[in-house]
């Protein structure tokens, strides 16, 4: 896993290099830095990559609210290629109500010195809300075809400062142990993982860009989370989630 | 330009198209859903005790020379193996025709075996000398001479707060300080851990009972989950036992707040009521069921063995079917989930004197 993340930062920057180099027979143009402010939405989910069986409907969807905020600092080194970084504070959040049916899950719980757990299998519904916030530091090849059009493809590294992932499940039941344990009737109980949330985060993102005034631009920037949101030895969901979210908002030349 | 807008596309209906929802899994659940038998054979309601895989059966002596024919039925999708339509025998003195169901999962990966025991309550007197170690959760409970299981306690629900599979974690557990033969009983109230927290239940009171523990309301309800009695017929006319008991230092109520000036005290009492089902925790003391009660009046600290000889107060007469219960705790308000944590009842040789 490790590899692939020091992989796309190669790619991400050799092809900016190797950009700036193409460029260099171009006597007439001088490179030149551009400075923006990006702020959106960002709408998503933090969610499996296909749904496992065990998820037997989606009752409901909605974002949370989360807002994205940032700079970001580009350096145009040809006429339609550069690139940009940038620096973001990330909010990425969601709300869902499922049901699942033999739902396996290991909750692990620190009382003191002593460790406790409780592994079982569920049926029933489920209700989860996350909503995490990072500071985001995306980096991106940029092309500028026209004057009106920017699309930009790279990477992003993000480092959590709040995490919530919580919920509750309610009308089943859990199997102690697992499928051949003894059913307990579940009416309702809440769950809070939170703090097993991974610090960081890391994925690929790209985004266009249309002009719609003189320095505003009207932007969507789809990032796609590589890293499972809670670490391998997390049994709490016996799937890994990722966060995948497009941000649409604004950015504005300064 | 489109190229890129496809491109978003495809990623955009990738995401979508992986997300739809799969064919259902065949269900992994081994598990008798009832276990049916003639209500005429029967002094008690059938418990299934899906924890440890038995099926408890509280006969006549009817039923016990001429057999059942019970029907078994599994959850959907599982089946049972033997088929139904058996008669079961069961030789009354030595135990001996008990009989096992197979169950298999719809998956066909999983596989329970229920063995089908005969709870027949010969002697009404306990020294507590047989314990065995519940697997996989690793609490203790008695046994009785002939292996037959009538003593129930909390254990069972704590096992679903994630308390540390050690049977010295539990409320309830054998020790060597009996006041007759090599074991008896200790009571001990106990913290709650971070998940009962969750539920509001910052104390486990250590209790004991005559009864069963079902597992399905551990959860929801767990003063329903404690179901006090097994089958009685005649007349009992006094409880005694020997008990010991020390209170912890610090009485908390239920949010877990010290009360100053307070002191735990135990909890000892015998209910005889009427009917073939329990009554539980929320209604044992208050049943309009109850026919007679015998109930220690002073449960305060007793530092050496104390002898208790307690009479049989009767509110109305005998009945034809009726279950008689036993039911102790460490914590007098061990149900109202206050008491002092550290608070230590040990009991031992138990006795119901019958008129």
């Amino acid at each position: 896993m490790r590899n692939i993340y020091k992989l796309l930062i190669v790619l991400m920057v050799s092809s900016a290099a190797g950009n700036l180099m193409a460029q260099d027979n171009i006597s007439t143009f001088k490179p030149f830095l551009e400075h923006r402010i990006v702020a959106g939405l960002n709408f998503g989910a933090t969610a499996p990559m296909g749904f496992p069986n065990t998820i037997r409907a989606i009752d409901g969807y909605w974002p949370e609210f989360s807002p994205a905020l940032g700079y970001e600092l580009s350096v145009r080194a040809s006429e339609k290629w550069g690139a940009a970084i940038g620096v973001k504070m990330d909010f990425k959040g969601m709300g869902t109500k499922d049901e699942v049916q033999y739902f396996h899950t290991i909750i692990t719980v620190q009382d003191g010195s002593s460790t406790g757990t409780f592994e079982g299998l569920f049926t029933g519904k489920n209700k989860t809300i996350a909503r995490n916030a990072y500071v985001t530091f995306p980096i991106s090849a940029v092309f500028t075809p026209s004057n009106n059009w920017r699309f930009s493809l790279g990477g992003y590294m993000a480092w959590k400062f709040s995490a919530n992932f919580h919920g509750n499940v309610s009308d089943g039941y859990i199997r102690n142990g697992g499928p051949t344990g003894e059913k307990v009737i579940v009416d309702e109980a809440t769950f809070d993982f939170s703090s097993e949330v991974r610090n960081f985060d890391v994925g690929f993102q790209g985004g266009a860009e249309r002009r719609v005034g003189k320095k505003l631009s009207v932007l969507g920037n789809l990032a796609w989370g590589v890293r499972p949101l809670f670490p391998s030895d997390f049994k709490g969901l016996d799937f890994p989630l990722y966060n995948v979210f497009l941000m649409l908002g604004v950015s504005y030349k300064i | 330009m489109i190229k890129r807008t496809l491109c978003f596309g495809a990623i955009l209906a990738t995401l979508f198209s992986s997300s739809c929802i799969k064919d259902a899994p065949l269900s992994p659940e081994a598990d008798i859903d009832s276990f049916i038998v003639d209500q005429d054979d029967l002094t008690g309601a059938v418990f299934i005790d899906e924890a440890n895989s038995r099926v408890q059966l509280y006969l006549t002596q009817d039923a016990y020379e001429n057999g059942i024919v019970p029907r078994v039925v599994a959850i959907p999708g599982a089946t049972v193996e033997p088929a139904n339509g058996d008669t079961l025998k069961f030789d009354q003195v030595t135990g001996a025709g008990l009989t096992s169901y197979k169950i298999t999962s719809q998956d066909g990966k999983y596989h329970k075996t229920y063995t089908v025991s005969v709870v027949n309550i010969g002697v009404w007197a306990w020294d507590f000398e047989n314990w065995v170690v519940q697997d996989p959760s690793k609490y203790m409970y008695p046994i009785e001479p002939d292996s037959s299981v009538i003593w129930s306690s909390g254990n069972p629900g704590i096992a679903l707060a994630g308390v540390q599979k050690d049977p010295k974690q539990y409320p309830l557990r054998d020790t060597t300080e009996p006041y007759h033969g090599q074991y008896c009983a200790v009571l001990e109230t106990r913290g709650g851990t971070a998940l009962s927290s969750l539920v509001g239940i910052k104390l486990f009171a250590g209790n004991f009972f005559l009864g069963v523990f079902d597992s399905r309301y551990g959860l929801s309800n767990p003063l329903a989950s404690t179901q006090f009695g097994q089958p009685y017929r005649g007349r009992p006319k006094r409880f005694r036992g020997y008990y010991k008991y020390q209170p912890g230092p610090i009485y908390q109520d239920k949010a877990g707040k010290q009360v100053a000036g307070a002191t735990d005290s135990c909890s000892i009492y015998a209910v005889l009521y009427g009917g073939t089902t329990r009554l539980d925790g929320t209604n044992i003391q208050t049943s309009d069921r109850i026919i007679a009660v015998a109930k220690l009046a002073d449960a305060s600290a007793k530092s050496v063995y104390t002898r208790f000889d307690l009479p049989f107060i009767y509110l109305k007469d005998v009945e034809q079917q009726m279950m008689l219960a036993i039911v102790m705790s460490s914590s007098y308000k061990g149900d109202q989930y206050e008491g002092a944590i550290g608070s230590r009842l040990l009991v031992d040789s138990l006795q119901i004197i019958h008129q």
